[in-house]
């Protein structure tokens, strides 16, 4: 039987060797490119994916582990790109090269589901392991919060 | 008018095959040309640039197709600078929208491929494309908007004064009818070309001036916007890298066996170094069918190198070497007045050093690119600042035409000045050529660290006589470190005086002044990065005045008002009133001099570079090692802005590397190599230690200037001179926590 995966609701076979981490098997196996590659060490984010809706590195993350795992990548957070969080990256004009705002977004939709409504600590807590060399940390928290701020008025 | 045909708006191919020139001004520096599919193409030849001046014996032309407009009223503006993240090909198509009259939700953004005789000069660096580009930029959306206007008149058998334009629409004064841009498109193609068109006025302004979204971050929140990283050709195959870890060193020896035994690795590739500024150290390629595999190959090369004259290189004791050179007599760079006897006069004298490490540029995309070299071509895909220059380099490695290289210039994940350079792509051009396909080379993180162009290592001593009213009557200014003209010739051994020109033409005002060039061999490749020299000299020039302040018992901003007024030259009167200008806004946003809470304190600087004018408040929080930056206030002045949301987000981000270089970057280098390797050892700014930033514009009608670097040099010297006041220490080193490693 072959082993398989779920990735952004479509199901792949795992047909690559089985140290190769998810990021690779996303980029060059299946040639979805939003997820990116920065440091291969899981130290800066800029690979964040949801497993089981749980931001993690998928730099470090051996495909093989994920076995009837459901993985989600930016590609496939929103039908439409139209996340909450996402409206609000473009609300705020967070991006400047934009290189780690997948990785970014992925992880902060990963930290309002746990908490809808994050304090400015849980915020820096939660993205801290998320580098950004254009700066636009300011802006992510900006945009973090108003998502948060909607999600609180809500429950 | 004679039909010409058009050679070169393959660009964009699907929309243009064979156009035929209904139009031209030959004198002009517009082209104009009609599209295929009906609509209007306009270039613009920058006047400025011999080689844009496009003619040949049969008459054709190549218009630089910066603008084009469809009958669908579809408006395609080219951006010919490269984009990474700076928001240039935001700014400038916006600046030809507002003097079109364009609606920008029709515009599309296109990256203009390299090609330097279409688009004029592409290298993207210095701060410089909104000062060279924008006057041009302009002119081509108001001339395009004046030949919509007349081909309103045309069809309504008016005259243009009787008509105007307004977003996107031509407007009949007379009976308010009401044309679109689509619908005129073709007939302005054929309207007659105006020499001289008058520019709008700034209550005119659509979108110069104000903030306007980027144009591609709706593909970024989505993961659809595509850098070189990303790039894929059909039978591409993927190779990682291990390069000579020391400057000038050759490889020994090499046991290929294990790596080759990987399965999915299809080849080992030698790469030798090309001895050019922007070749390859030279390295070990291995060639396999994705990254993973060739980057876990790459692991299992077995290589000695033999290191060569630079395995001398260690940069902790060569940075106790710089400062011994600059704390004795160095070679005369430049002398003004009479030094010897203002400092023999003086009622105080005041000293310092400063000094800083070697920084790498680290964007989080790392060197990536993509190369076919074929028999009759060579195409490129690459995250770059300067695509003439990978046509320079693989011509001159493949020994061909520069024009036969084809560089596809992709979005970049940062750059920072790293991608001015284009080793990386060297690199992928011969491993194409030695494996006969095309490969996508991504540099790890690790390779990246290692191998970079960094910024100078540097040591600076500073000598000045104070009067017994504080005022400065000598500066004696000694700098060490090595140059980025190292790269261009290796056989120097200090900064040549050229490098030291921001010391000599600082807008303080003194009169009796020396300066001097110690020296500083070169043990590795110096580069370009952000705000470059700007770096140490705002450093050493904003904490030395502060310095100076306190030994003269004055605050800060007094002292600094005090010593922009002493200077008395002509020619330097605007740059003292814009420095001025901006630490004073700077200040007063800040609420600087008011009282604070114990171990709190606001640090001020300002700093000219790049033709821009930056001031930076920093607020801390100091509690024994532990150093908080609460609040930063930023006073800029760029002339006029373009986008002030873009202005605003480029002092946010210098902000975060000021404090990133202030604090914590630094490459060490042991015995020639770079001990550095990722994220871990080569700490950056994170976002729990984000201050809150406050970004003040001064409304100016100057000419535009840039801002990608001028905002990261006044944070160092702010930092220092907050952290001073709050807790009595100074700190003359950066950056300010190295890790040891």
């Amino acid at each position: 039987m072959t082993n398989t995966i779920k990735i952004n609701d479509k199901t792949f076979d795992i047909d690559v060797p089985d140290d190769m981490p998810l990021l690779w098997f996303l980029r060059d196996h299946l040639e979805y490119t939003g997820t990116k590659f920065g440091c291969g060490a899981g130290l800066c984010g800029a690979c964040t994916v949801h497993v089981d809706g749980q931001a993690t590195r998928s730099c470090v993350l051996p495909v093989s582990s994920l076995v009837g795992k459901s993985i989600t990548t930016i590609e496939g957070l929103s039908k439409d790109g139209d996340h909450p969080l996402q409206k609000a990256w473009l609300e705020n004009n967070v991006p400047q090269c934009g290189y780690c705002q997948a990785g970014q977004i992925m992880n902060a939709a990963s930290l309002l589901k746990n908490n809808a409504a994050p304090s400015d600590d849980e915020i820096d807590a939660a993205m801290q392991g998320n580098i950004c060399r254009c700066g636009t940390y300011q802006r992510i928290k900006k945009a973090i919060k108003s998502v948060a701020y909607d999600l609180a008025k809500e429950v | 008018m004679n039909p010409h045909v058009l050679e070169a708006m393959s660009h964009g191919g699907k929309y243009l095959n064979s156009e035929k020139i209904e139009n031209s001004s030959r004198r002009s520096f517009l082209k104009v040309a009609s599209l295929a599919t009906g609509g209007l193409a306009i270039g613009v030849s920058l006047p400025s640039f011999a080689s844009n001046e496009i003619t040949s014996d049969n008459g054709d032309f190549n218009p630089n197709g910066y603008i084009h407009l469809y009958e669908n009223g579809d408006l395609v503006l080219y951006c010919g600078r490269c984009e990474m993240g700076q928001g240039i090909s935001t700014a400038l198509p916006g600046a030809v929208a507002d003097e079109m009259e364009a609606d920008w939700s029709h515009v599309t953004v296109k990256q203009g491929e390299g090609n330097r005789d279409k688009y004029g000069p592409q290298a993207t660096g210095g701060s410089a494309s909104i000062r060279v580009m924008l006057e041009p930029m302009r002119k081509a959306g108001a001339t395009a908007k004046l030949m919509l206007i007349a081909a309103g008149a045309k069809v309504w058998k008016t005259s243009a004064e009787n008509c105007y334009a307004e977003n996107h629409f031509v407007i009949n004064k007379i009976n308010g009818q009401k044309l679109s841009y689509g619908e005129l498109a073709t007939l302005a193609a054929n309207s007659p070309v105006p020499e001289n068109p008058t520019l709008k006025s700034k209550d005119q302004f659509r979108y110069i001036g104000k903030a306007l979204d980027r144009h591609d971050q709706g593909m970024v929140v989505v993961g659809e916007r595509t850098y070189g990283v990303d790039t894929k050709v059909p039978g591409l195959k993927y190779a990682a890298i291990v390069h000579c870890p020391v400057l000038g060193g050759k490889l020994k020896s090499l046991d290929k066996t294990a790596a080759l035994a990987v399965k999915g690795v299809s080849h080992v590739v030698e790469i030798e170094r090309l001895n050019v500024p922007y070749g390859s150290v030279g390295g070990v390629a291995v060639v396999a069918n994705n990254t993973w595999t060739a980057q876990q190959a790459a692991k299992k090369l077995v290589i000695e190198w033999d290191a060569g004259a630079n395995k001398v290189y260690n940069t902790n004791t060569y940075k106790k070497q710089l400062v011994k050179n600059v704390e004795k007599p160095a070679e005369l760079v430049l002398e003004r007045g009479d030094l010897a006897s203002a400092f023999e006069s003086a009622s105080q004298k005041v000293s310092a050093t400063y000094t800083g490490g070697h920084l790498c540029h680290a964007p989080m995309e790392p060197n990536a690119s993509v190369v076919w070299v074929q028999k009759d071509s060579c195409e490129v895909w690459a995250s770059t600042q300067s695509p003439e220059d990978i046509q320079k380099v693989l011509a001159g490695f493949l020994k061909r035409e520069p024009k036969d290289i084809k560089v596809n210039v992709m979005m970049a994940g940062g750059a920072f000045g790293r991608k001015f350079k284009c080793d990386y792509v060297h690199e992928a051009a011969a491993i194409s050529q030695a494996v006969n396909a095309p490969i996508q080379l991504i540099w790890s993180r690790e390779e990246d660290m290692k191998t970079g162009y960094y910024h100078s290592i540097s040591a600076q001593h500073i000598e000045a006589s104070l009067d017994d009213k504080g005022n400065v009557t000598g500066w004696l200014h000694r700098a060490a470190f090595p140059a980025i003209a190292s790269l261009f010739d290796p056989s120097l051994d200090r900064a040549p005086a050229s490098s030291l020109g921001d010391i000599n033409n600082h807008p303080f005002g003194i009169e009796n002044f020396r300066s001097e060039t110690g020296e500083a061999p070169t043990h590795t490749r110096i580069g370009w990065y952000r705000a470059v020299y700007a770096i140490f000299y705002g450093f050493a020039f904003g904490t030395f005045a502060d310095e100076l302040a306190h030994k003269a018992g004055k605050d800060s901003l007094t002292f600094l008002n005090q010593i922009y007024d002493a200077n008395t030259n002509p020619e330097q009167q605007e740059q003292v009133q814009r420095s001025k200008a901006v630490l004073a806004l700077a200040a007063e946003k800040a609420g600087f001099g008011k009282k604070l809470p114990a171990g709190e304190a606001i640090g001020i600087a300002v700093h000219h570079s790049f033709h821009s004018y930056v001031a930076m408040a920093v607020h801390v929080k100091v509690d024994g090692d532990n150093i908080k930056v609460l609040n930063v206030d930023c006073a800029i002045d760029c002339g006029q802005v373009l986008n002030t949301d873009g202005a605003t987000a480029q002092m946010e981000g210098a902000v975060v590397m000021g404090m990133s270089l202030s604090l914590y970057t630094e490459i060490t280098f042991k015995d020639g190599a770079v001990v550095n390797s990722n994220y871990h050892d080569y700490p950056v700014l994170r976002i729990n230690e984000m201050p809150n930033v406050n970004v003040h514009i001064i409304d100016s009608d100057k000419p535009a200037t840039g801002l990608g670097e001028p905002g990261v040099s006044p944070f160092a010297p702010a930092l220092s001179n907050a952290i001073f006041a709050a807790s009595g220490k100074r700190y003359r080193d950066l950056p300010i926590k190295p890790l040891s490693v």
